[in-house]
């Protein structure tokens, strides 16, 4: 399936390493990738998440957001910073849940899914839950707003 | 026109609605011109409300914490009129359906709506629906802290959440702040109630698990005290757990409270706050500026000091039979003294409950305009309430309301009946329940018996998904299909009032339509056969028990 | 009296895509809103092709399906199932008007 990472409305080369199940991944370690079911438990990553440049999550489909929470856990709270991807055919209405929680690439068979790519992350100008994102809350700008108001006052 | 006493969107919120307005003319658009199936289209069109029912599209519109301004009820009038057949229903969850919606109109109805800071945003699909709450909330005198600015902040919170979107299941939160819980805090995923504790500070009980529709569950107190400020970092917490954990394999089991039911409620606690623990000190943390900023918006509106005691409503009282009944039934204490809220009740005997039409709703909203600060509020038995009442003003309330058809004397009376669309409107029913409340409604219409009889409330489904709360009805009524012929189940017993929380028992097999008027009335000749002073249906059926019940209602049969 | 109650005839029906209306497959292949005008199959073959010749023209409508009709003497047919007749023939109450202020 076509393999999109941000920046370009076109296919990148899929030229990175093989990931390897879980379950096989931890008989041996030699990949630097390992592809997660949804049922995997992503803390089980977490000794080793410094040696991993790719990590894959999987959507069976449209409907099933439990890869959601992993994203989210294994970039907040154990701080993964290596490739995290979307598989299982991801489409274009996902891409500001997904680019939130912290994917950064995605496969996707979608006609115009690039195109939706480029656009995904100003389709909302405000968010109000905080993520890892760093993108400001709409809480954090109105507390922003009110103490440059409140300094401008005194 | 005063300003509403209650949350108003500032730039962000607007923003933020008008260009998810803008993402579903472009999904609707895609649906269109084929570049989506209808499989893919139709989880987006879901989580913006929009249903396809029998006949049309319906649009689901949230009614945040019930509460509504007159400019906002207008508003709905005016889209019910250019968009659907001029009439909507008030539904049970603090929503108002439209029934008859266009797909290539519904973008510019929910844009119409963003003109007066609305919307139907997660009004269906699997994620957190709209936040309810008390519909007196704000004006009860009993209330320890007005709920509506927690229901808020979960808006916010909760809206377009990029964790949770695509849920096991739909997931709804309720929030009381009076001991009277009036929002069913006990039958939701997760309710929310205030008290104080020993130190006199104000925080939730978080309820959490239960839940109507095809296993009615009581909810399990998952934490006794949570200081308020953690709110949204339990919520997290919890949600997180139920999106990792929640059944997926089968629809009927993916509600949390098949979680919580299937591994304990001791272990969906020590799960809950293991994630708790990692968030609670996060950004989920509410800074009191914020909490301040929201609260203050909820200021209640500068009642001034009225009479308590007006002779014209007693002389009224004494003239008009009805008023009297109507002061006792649809009337009720407010905070402040000379005031009062007023239940409108959308319920005119042989009426289709929560129908309203758009006439009605701007007759309501001129009404407001009067006498109540421009603000109305939806109740979750499927009724309008004018909050803040001068008691001076009734008897002139009371006739506005009469020309509307909505001063019906018979708020909590047999005639309050709630009821789900059915089979009349809806893909998911097996049964009709608009005609079976109808002829229960005209059946029972003499007010005076209605005082009579009491207390008593008739809930009724069209089918096992419990739209119509038949679970927790007094009476309760369900719906089902028996090879074709349309047959309703009745039970008896059961209760949302705090501390009374309970699930209705089935009387025994269920009757055709054309006898369910008959055995409702047998029920409840029964009961005032054998009542003791002040009892209320459902404290009988407590004290008998449902055999006397049983034994008359078949022994015809 | 209905010819068949086990709804060997059946129409195929769906809603439209753009407005949700109740609309059936005519002779014509073309979706109408007149179950007067649906074309009828009489045994399970016919019903086959019917369904496979509604879903080849759904891309103006949501999920064909087939409903089971009866037919009187006259040669008027009507829905077995009571959703399928109120889905044919429309509410069985009637609806609140926009203007009015009192219901019926």
């Amino acid at each position: 399936m076509p393999l999109f990472r941000e920046g370009s409305a076109t296919p990148v080369v899929n030229d990175g390493p093989v990931p390897m199940p879980l379950a096989e991944w931890f008989k041996d370690r030699s990949s630097t990738a390992v592809a997660l079911a949804n049922t995997d438990d992503v803390t089980s990553l977490q000794p080793r998440l410094a040696g991993l440049a790719l990590i894959t999550l999987h959507f069976p489909k449209f409907s099933d957001g439990r890869a959601y929470s992993q994203a989210r856990i294994l970039r907040e709270r154990l701080g993964y910073r290596g490739e995290l991807r979307a598989t299982g055919g991801v489409l274009q209405d996902q891409l500001p849940f997904l680019l939130r929680c912290g994917f950064d690439s995605f496969e996707s068979d979608q006609k115009g899914f690039g195109e939706a790519l480029l656009k995904a992350r100003t389709l909302f100008s405000v968010v109000y839950q905080p993520t890892e994102d760093g993108r400001p809350t709409v809480s954090q700008l109105r507390l922003q707003h009110r103490s440059v108001t409140l300094s401008a006052a005194q | 026109m005063p300003d509403a006493h209650f949350y108003r969107y500032d730039d962000y919120d607007r923003r933020l609605v008008a260009e998810r307005v803008e993402q579903f003319r472009d999904q609707v658009r895609r649906r269109l011109a084929g570049e989506l199936t209808e499989d893919q289209f139709k989880p987006l069109r879901l989580t913006n409300g929009l249903y396809l029912q029998l006949h049309a599209y319906m649009l689901r519109i949230a009614i945040p914490y019930g509460t509504l301004s007159s400019r906002q009820l207008r508003k709905l009038a005016e889209i019910s009129r250019t968009y659907d057949r001029g009439y909507g229903h008030f539904t049970t969850r603090q929503n108002l359906q439209l029934n008859w919606i266009k797909l290539e109109q519904a973008p510019d109805a929910i844009a119409a709506l963003a003109e007066v800071d609305m919307h139907s945003i997660q009004t269906s699909g699997n994620c957190v629906r709209n936040t309810t709450a008390d519909h007196f909330a704000g004006a009860a005198a009993d209330e320890i802290e007005d709920p509506r600015v927690w229901c808020e902040i979960v808006r916010q919170w909760s809206t377009l959440h990029p964790e949770f979107s695509f849920l096991p299941r739909k997931f709804k939160i309720a929030i009381t702040g009076s001991p009277n819980d009036r929002a069913a805090v006990r039958v939701h995923d997760i309710g929310l109630r205030f008290w104080r504790n020993g130190e006199g500070e104000a925080g939730f009980e978080v309820i959490v698990g239960g839940g109507l529709g095809r296993t009615p569950m009581i909810g399990k107190t998952l934490r006794e005290f949570l200081p308020k400020d953690e709110l949204l970092a339990y919520l997290e917490a919890t949600l997180r757990v139920y999106n990792r954990h929640g059944r997926r394999d089968n629809l009927f089991k993916a509600r949390i409270k098949i979680l919580v039911h299937e591994i304990g409620a001791e272990k969906m606690r020590e799960e809950v706050e293991a994630e708790y623990e990692s968030m609670k000190d996060s950004a989920l943390k509410l800074a009191p500026e914020t909490i301040e900023a929201i609260a203050r918006q909820f200021a209640p509106p500068p009642l001034q000091s009225k009479r308590t005691r007006v002779p014209e409503v007693e002389a009224l009282k004494l003239e008009d039979r009805n008023f009297a009944l109507w002061l006792k039934s649809n009337v009720a204490p407010h905070r402040a003294p000379g005031h009062a809220i007023v239940t409108a009740s959308l319920k005119p005997a042989g009426a289709p409950p929560g129908d309203a039409s758009a006439a009605q709703m701007e007759g309501v909203a001129d009404i407001a305009d009067a006498y109540s600060f421009s603000e109305i509020r939806v109740s979750h038995e499927q009724n309008l309430v004018l909050p803040h009442v001068a008691i001076e003003d009734l008897p002139a309330v009371y006739r506005a309301l009469g020309r509307l058809g909505f001063a019906e004397a018979n708020i909590g009376k047999i005639t309050d009946i709630i009821a789900c669309p059915g089979l009349d409107y809806c893909a998911l029913a097996n049964a009709r329940s608009i005609p079976v409340a109808q002829r229960i409604s005209n059946h029972f219409a003499a007010l005076a018996r209605q005082h009579d009889i009491g207390d008593l409330k008739i809930k009724i489904s069209g089918c096992i998904n419990a739209c119509g709360h038949h679970h927790v009805g007094h009476i309760g009524i369900l719906g089902v299909d028996k090879n074709g012929a349309e047959l309703y189940q009745i039970s008896l017993g059961g209760d949302v009032d705090f501390g009374h929380t309970a699930l209705g028992t089935i009387l025994g097999p269920a009757v055709p339509a054309e006898r369910v008027v008959e055995a409702v009335d047998t029920l409840v000749a029964t009961y005032l056969e054998v009542r003791t002073d002040g009892e209320r249906f459902v404290d009988t059926y407590r004290r008998i028990g449902i055999q006397p019940f049983k034994d008359r209602v078949y022994a015809t049969v | 009296m209905a010819k068949n109650l086990r709804g060997d005839l059946q129409v195929a029906s769906a809603n439209r895509l753009v407005d949700g209306m109740v609309v059936f497959l005519d002779a014509a292949a073309q979706w109408t809103d007149r179950l007067d005008r649906a074309d009828v199959a009489r045994d399970e073959k016919a019903a086959e092709r019917l369904l496979e010749r509604a879903r080849a023209e759904s891309a103006t409508v949501v999920d064909p399906f087939l409903v089971a009709v009866t037919e009187d003497g006259a040669g008027r047919i009507e829905p077995l199932s009571l959703r399928e007749k109120i889905r044919a023939a429309g509410l069985t109450f009637a609806a609140i008007a926009a203007e009015s202020v009192r219901y019926a």
